[in-house]
């Protein structure tokens, strides 16, 4: 009986100091003086200047590569492949440019005729036609950025560009250039545009907006298919 | 009667010795372990005042108590729900009322004694 008693005693026992151990925060006083302290903060300052070492071969390792990853074959592959997709019109384009508003003409509305819901196809092509002649860049109706392959058409008596259709009136038409003496012609030009009297026939009215430095036209959405194109074969015949 | 003591006091010196040190999170489970082994020491010396002593009783609570108490306080750690205090509830409840019967015993027998001595 004694044994098993004693036995048990002795794993409270170490369980308790345990515990005790466990519990208990280790206080250690820092009890270095100031000479002391400026030998630790050498030894520091010392494997500072050693890890700085280290690191500097490094550092220079990571630059000689980047600057051969600037000059390689892939970069040029990349940038060619940015600047066509930049072309295609599937990034979106910030820059200088104009803002047209296509709105109904409230005084018509008056007189009792029916108020216009949507633009003509036919309008916007002019529309989009013009703005190309006077060296618009980039072009998007509603929203919608316009690419070479865009169609407006009309498809059950709505007006649909891309499939997308229009909303109700007034839209927005954005319109970005080169620079921004681009936009201030394209600006002048508009101003006095045969547009402006043809969407008026149809009772719209074309407000331009003055020249400004920062038009963000979004990307185009949809998949691009190429149908007719093929790539050319190397050592083809053609 | 000394071999108890003794064997608590070679514990506590080869725990402090080891230096042996378990992580924060299972001290929990250690704090309630060591509730019950007090529980347990303290109800095995009172059965043994009381002369109803059962060594395999004694061992095996030893031991099972331990690990109710510790999967309660896992149980209680995974449910969200504190229930190793109702293991400390417990256990401190009858640690108090052990000591209050060791207590007794020891006085009615130092009580006899005195009596027996001054009768003689």
């Amino acid at each position: 009986m004694k044994i098993s008693f004693t036995l048990i005693a002795a794993i409270v026992g170490f369980m308790i100091a345990i515990q005790f151990q466990t519990v208990k925060k280790p206080v250690e006083r820092d009890t270095r003086d100031i000479w002391q302290l400026r030998e630790a903060l050498l030894k520091e300052k010392e494997l500072q200047s050693k890890l700085l070492m280290e690191i500097r071969p490094i550092d220079e390792k990571l630059a000689a590569y980047d600057s051969k990853r600037t000059q390689s074959k892939e970069q040029a592959l990349r940038d060619t492949f940015q600047e066509l997709k930049v072309e295609a019109g599937l990034t979106e384009v910030t820059g200088p440019g104009i803002t047209l508003v296509i709105e109904p003409v409230m005084e018509d509305i008056q007189l009792g005729s029916p108020r216009a819901k949507t633009v003509s196809p036919d309008l916007l092509q002019r529309l989009r036609n013009e703005l190309n002649m006077y060296e618009a860049k980039y072009t998007a109706i509603d929203g919608q950025r316009l690419i070479n392959t865009s169609v407006i058409r009309d498809i059950n008596n709505e007006t649909k560009i891309d499939g997308h259709t229009i909303r109700d009136l007034p839209i927005e038409v954005k319109v970005v250039t080169d620079d921004i003496n681009t936009a201030e012609k394209l600006y002048n030009r508009m101003k006095v545009s045969k547009s402006r009297d043809e969407f008026f026939t149809e009772s719209l009215r074309l407000n331009i907006s003055s020249p400004s430095p920062t038009i963000t036209i979004p990307a185009y959405v949809n998949p691009i298919r190429v149908r007719y194109m093929e790539p050319v074969t190397e050592g083809g015949g053609s | 009667m000394w071999l108890p003591v003794i064997g608590l006091i070679i514990g506590i010196m080869l725990g402090l010795m080891t230096e042996i040190r378990i992580p924060e999170e299972y001290s929990n489970y250690l704090s309630i372990a060591v509730l019950a082994a007090l529980d347990t020491l303290f109800g095995g010396i009172r059965a043994y005042l009381q002369n109803i002593y059962d060594e395999k009783v004694f061992v095996s609570g030893f031991f099972f108590n331990i690990i109710l108490a510790a999967s309660l306080a896992f149980l209680g750690v995974h449910l969200g729900v504190d229930l190793y205090l109702a293991a400390v509830f417990a256990f401190g409840v009858r640690l108090f009322q052990n000591i209050a019967v060791i207590r007794r015993i020891l006085l009615t027998k130092w009580s006899t004694s005195k009596e027996k001595l001054e009768k003689s």
